[in-house]
């Protein structure tokens, strides 16, 4: 290789200690009360539901029913918008359809501590039939009985689309809260017919199964398929209302199979001890390998950082519109063993540095040579550990990713079943494997190239032979 | 620190020594795990297990009295614990149910309002609950080895390739034997401890298999080297003892050095009270000894005998 200039040294430092501070600390601008972000930093990583606490639930159609792909779909938008209606943005939905599951995740919104949880899974699951029925008669049980059971009006896929709103509804100009129906073609006439029939006389009665959620009144005929449930509703109420007849479209039952939620006090906690026992690791870490290796200790250092920094920033994918990536406790395990691996390949080539000034190489050789043989080593190691990291994804990683599709013909015989804390693993594994490639190999060597240049770096001792007066 | 001077130790000729101590070290386990017995947890066999807080002294809350609750609303077979939690500073209790397929969520809200009913002045929190279903649990088992073994095939195979020169098959198969050692030893002390097998366990064993097949590989790099090296000259034996030595420096460095990151980490964890990073970060550290171990004192001695085993028939 070709000999490096001084001012390489600089270079890469400042690059590569620039670019760790900024996946660290980010960029944004401040307008008011609109934060814009132009470069994500730690406090943008998005943890686990194992750290920060939150709802891990699977879902699978009621028994006995087999569910195609294009079912479970639906469900699984049904399932997003009520997400989105409960203002849960920072959800995952995942369909298997192997095992007619529909997986369900998502973490507490940050300064969540009082969430009902259980009401929260219920109303997600909650896709039952909804149906229009006249009347409302119930029996004891409060299930529909008499003319309310037989005559149905509606079912759940003759309704287009049901909103909340806000504003006047009659002449009095007061404003409330409704909601508001857009039939399909289906149920227009079926609608027109009941309504024409009904007003003024009895009610509609809304039904999810046996349950009734809402009984208005019918106060006039209602021929345009656009209807108008009123009175009394709080924003809350109508939101759920609609978000109920929505979801109710769905063609079957959903059960929760499993299901865990973590409360968001033990999570904060966790993260917090992790954070600051990282920092306390790498000074240790840095102080150790200066110690030991004097001016490859402090290329080492400088590789490091910037082998965690582009671990942070393919966590938070760095610039806006990148995807972010859920970070777990085994996805710490990641980061921790390719730390690990970064640092054993700075020992290795510090080594062999080490070694060959023994063997009374010059300094330039000695470099040089270093990188050369070490090179094979770290090489092998790593990419046995991106063979395991790209397994893992495949088995454990959404069922349409890339690494899944590359290996079914080997997992075949077993479900999809994704679980995204080893998935984590995986995948901080692979981009720190990455990192390491290019902080802890290219960028370490053409730093040592550099700076072994620097006339007071001319003493074989600053690479741990015997001081050379 | 580890300083090396000229004395060579004798890895290849002590080598019966380790290959001994890790025999016995692996019938204890063995023995250990049928004594103390292996604790699945519910994640892999399936069950519910909630967590519930409550404000006042220990005690204030009636266990047994709980446990009728409990078992009315959700059917027998359950234990009720006491159990303080450190990080948030309450006194709270566990309801550990196994053999269900699951309780439903809206069972499980059932049993909240009830509880929070009938101790209103104990401030009941639900802390977390886990429920699943033992066919999924059992199907994450099966696929957590699946991937392990696949992954083992497939390091076998890579390693096959890569060092052919110096009979690569059978050296990567060894290499699995030592990694097969250091999972044993995290599972050893999962057991000892009396921690349940959960996803810390698969992720402690993921990080140490990368952690051990890594420095196995930094040695068979110097095997590799030295044989092109010495060519004929030197027997397999005086080879290898060579190589380990070299690289005796860098294991130990290493291993050092990560060693002291994860003390760090479960100190942390000690301090702050998070036992989810304990049951993790403690188990690791005696992988990583038992993958330092492994790598230096096993994983080529096993080989080397391998090989002269080979030659002799």
């Amino acid at each position: 290789m070709k000999r490096v200039g001084k001012p390489v040294f600089w270079i890469v430092v400042v690059i590569t200690l620039l670019f760790t501070t900024l996946s660290i600390t980010g960029i944004t601008t401040q307008y008011g009360d609109v934060k814009n972000v132009i470069i994500k930093g730690v406090d943008q990583i998005r943890w686990g539901i194992d750290i920060r606490g939150g709802v891990d639930v699977t879902f699978t159609p009621e028994s006995g029913k087999d569910a195609t792909a294009d079912e479970l779909d639906a469900a699984a938008e049904v399932m997003r918008q009520r997400l989105v209606t409960l203002n849960i943005t920072d959800y995952e939905v995942y369909t298997d359809d192997a095992s007619n599951r529909i997986i369900v995740r998502f973490p507490w919104k940050e300064g969540e501590t009082d969430f009902d949880a259980e009401s929260a899974i219920a109303e997600l699951g909650d896709t039952a039939m909804l149906t229009f029925r006249e009347s409302d008669e119930r029996d004891v049980d409060g299930k529909p009985s008499g003319v309310t059971k037989e005559t149905v009006i509606l079912q759940g896929a003759d309704v287009q689309r049901a909103e909340a709103n806000y504003g006047a509804i009659d002449n009095t100009g007061k404003a409330e809260w409704y909601v508001q129906l857009k039939l399909a073609d289906s149920g227009k006439t079926a609608f027109a017919d009941a309504t024409t029939r009904l007003a003024g006389k009895d009610c509609i009665s809304i039904w999810m199964d046996d349950t009734m959620i809402s009984n208005p009144n019918v106060n006039s005929a209602i021929t345009d398929g656009v209807a108008i449930i009123s009175g009394n509703f709080t924003q809350e109420s109508a939101e759920s209302l609609a978000n109920k007849i929505n979801g109710g479209a769905l063609p079957f039952k959903l059960e929760t199979e499993n299901y865990s939620t973590i409360d968001p006090t033990l999570g904060t906690g966790a993260r917090d001890a992790m954070v600051l026992s990282g920092v306390i690791a790498f000074i240790l870490v840095c102080i150790f390998m200066i110690v030991l290796y004097r001016l490859p200790g402090i290329v080492a250092c400088v590789a490091l950082a910037g082998q965690v920094g582009g671990m942070l920033a393919a966590l938070t994918g760095f610039v806006p519109g990148m995807n972010s990536f859920t970070l777990t406790i085994p996805g710490i395990a990641g980061i921790i063993l390719s730390i690990g691996i970064g640092v054993d390949a700075n020992i290795i080539t510090a080594e062999r540095i080490k070694e060959e000034i023994r063997s009374g190489k010059s300094i330039d050789g000695a470099v040089e040579l270093g990188y050369q043989r070490a090179f094979s080593a770290i090489f092998d190691g790593n990419i046995t550990n991106v063979i395991v990291a790209i397994i893992l994804m495949g088995t454990f990683g959404p069922p349409d990713s890339a690494f899944a599709t590359l290996l079914k013909p080997l997992l075949f015989l077993f479900p999809a079943s994704t679980e995204g804390a080893i998935y984590s693993f995986g995948y901080t594994l692979l981009v720190g494997v990455v990192a390491n490639f290019v902080f802890g190999i290219f960028a370490s060597k053409y730093m040592m190239k550099s700076v072994s240049r620097f006339k007071c770096f001319r003493n074989p001792w600053v690479y741990g032979g015997s001081r050379n007066v | 620190m580890f300083k090396m001077k000229h004395k060579e130790i004798g890895f290849v000729k002590n080598r019966k020594k380790f290959f001994i101590f890790s025999t016995v070290l692996m019938l204890a386990i063995i023995i250990s795990s049928f004594v103390f017995g292996v604790d699945l947890d519910i994640r892999f066999k399936g069950g519910t297990m909630v967590d519930y807080s409550y404000a006042g002294e220990q005690g204030a809350v009636d266990l047994e009295q709980v446990s009728e609750i409990a078992s009315d609303v959700l059917g027998s077979n359950l234990t009720v614990e006491e159990k303080f939690n450190k990080l948030t500073n309450q006194n709270g209790f566990e309801i550990t149910l196994v053999d269900n397929d699951g309780v439903s969520s809206e069972v499980q809200g059932d049993l909240t309002d009830k509880l929070q009913e009938i101790f209103a002045d104990q401030d009941i929190k639900q802390l977390s609950i886990t429920s699943v279903n033992p066919t999924m649990g059992k199907e994450f088992f099966i696929k957590c080895m699946v991937a392990v073994l696949f992954g083992s095939l497939l390091m076998i195979l890579y390693i096959g390739i890569r060092f052919r020169k110096i009979g690569g098959v059978s050296a990567g198969f060894m290499a699995v034997v030592a990694l097969l050692h250091d999972v044993m030893v995290v599972f050893g002390t999962f057991v000892v401890f009396r921690m349940p097998l959960d996803d810390s366990f698969i992720a402690v064993v993921l990080t140490i298999l990368g952690y051990s097949i890594n420095s196995t590989i930094v040695i068979y790099d110097r095997i590799r080297e030295n044989k092109r090296l010495y060519g004929s000259t030197k027997s397999l034996g005086e080879v290898v003892n060579i190589s380990v030595n070299q690289t005796l420096a860098r294991s130990v460095n290493t291993s050092v050095a990560t060693i002291l990151s994860m003390v760090v980490v479960c100190i942390v964890a000690l301090i702050f009270g998070v036992n989810s990073i304990l049951s993790f970060a403690f188990p690791i550290i005696m992988g990583l000894i038992s993958g330092a171990y492994s790598s230096v004192c096993l994983a080529s001695e096993l080989w080397v005998t391998w090989k002269e085993k080979r030659e002799k028939a």
